[in-house]
């Protein structure tokens, strides 16, 4: 192994990425090569300044601020819902009186059963003895 | 059932079946690891608390499209990575629109200075490393802190980030090399001072 293909793994080989035989190689490069165990001490002394450096403090109330945060989450979404029912049932009244209107609007042509006539087929025949109870059905009763 | 032999599937699939208090275990169990990695990427440590609480509520939304086969750990610190990126982005369209606007921020998130709690509790060694790691690249900055700070292999970084091995190996292997040569270089740079005032 050459310098340059061992400067070139030596980052990996610090994080125990490499195949064993590939360690082996580096791992014996470096008993020889004294820049690149020179570059390595670098490495090695870098990643310790690194993992040095102190983790943030916790914070002990962390979990209960996130599950705090959760609930009124929920809460609003909660709070949503009787809104949207009555958009809801606003819309369907809306709705139904707007293809109410269109329904009638759209029966103007249809000539309509008429009260009057039903009426008068009833007044005519009452004498005979007849009941009309629809356009075309009639049903005789005795007196 | 002991919360600590619990596994995270089977605290996610407890959670999906109604016992929402259990994600308080998972909570427990990660924030430390994401609040870390967090205040790594933004240097900012309010912020981290801030952006963590974020993570988890979003993590909590996401639970239903977790899949059992993948790794719990990747799945949460890939909301952690994209909601970390977004802030970072966000911080620097402020910055640049504050700029353009030629109005002064007096807390720009985004600093290129040392942190504020930096000063209080570090040493100066300290402060350098975290300036230089501030400084460097977003990309190679992330693999760095995934791999020293989180230890995670090479392999679930790829899951993390969706970036191939080879690519990670490199931005880790750059990203070393820059910091060590900007590091020697301060180094150099303040002995000369010394020396000079010295004589």
């Amino acid at each position: 192994m050459n310098c340059k293909k061992a400067s070139r793994l030596l980052s990996a080989y610090q994080d125990r990425e490499l195949t064993p035989a590939q360690e082996q190689e580096v791992e014996r490069h470096l008993r020889d090569c004294h820049a690149c165990r020179t570059e390595w001490d670098g490495l090695q002394e870098l990643v310790g300044s690194l993992k040095r450096l102190p983790p943030p403090a916790s914070d002990p109330y962390f979990p209960t601020k996130v599950m705090a945060r959760l609930q009124v989450n929920r809460a609003r979404k909660f709070r949503l819902l009787p809104a949207a029912a009555y958009a809801l049932v606003f819309l369907t009244i809306f709705l139904s009186g707007f293809f109410l209107q269109l329904s009638s609007d759209n029966t103007v042509g249809i000539e309509k059963p008429q009260a009057a006539t039903f009426s008068a087929v009833l007044m005519e025949n009452q004498d005979l003895g007849l009941l009309a109870v629809h356009d075309n059905t009639l049903i005789l009763f005795e007196r | 059932m002991n919360q600590q032999t619990l596994t995270d599937d089977q605290i996610v699939a407890a959670v999906l079946d109604g016992r929402r208090q259990d994600f308080e275990i998972l909570i427990r169990r990660y924030s430390g690891k994401i609040i870390h990695f967090i205040t790594r990427m933004t240097q900012d440590r309010d912020e981290a608390q801030s952006i963590a609480q974020e993570v988890f509520l979003k993590i909590f939304q996401n639970l239903p499209y977790y899949r059992k086969e993948n790794n719990f750990s990747a799945f949460i610190f890939k909301i952690a990575k994209n909601m970390t990126l977004n802030w970072l982005n966000r911080q620097k369209r402020t910055v640049f629109f504050g700029t353009l606007l030629g109005r002064e921020f007096n807390k720009a998130p985004f600093r290129q200075e040392p942190p504020r709690f930096s000063l209080h509790d570090q040493s100066e060694r300290e402060i350098e490393i975290t300036r230089n790691l501030l400084l460097l690249p977003e990309e190679q900055r992330l693999a760095l802190i995934l791999k020293v700070y989180l230890e995670f292999s090479y392999k679930q970084i790829r899951e993390i980030t969706g970036w191939s091995i080879p690519k990670i190996e490199t931005l880790i292997s750059r990203a070393k090399s820059r910091l060590k040569k900007n590091i020697l270089l301060q180094e150099r740079n303040r002995e000369f001072v010394l020396h000079a005032r010295e004589k």
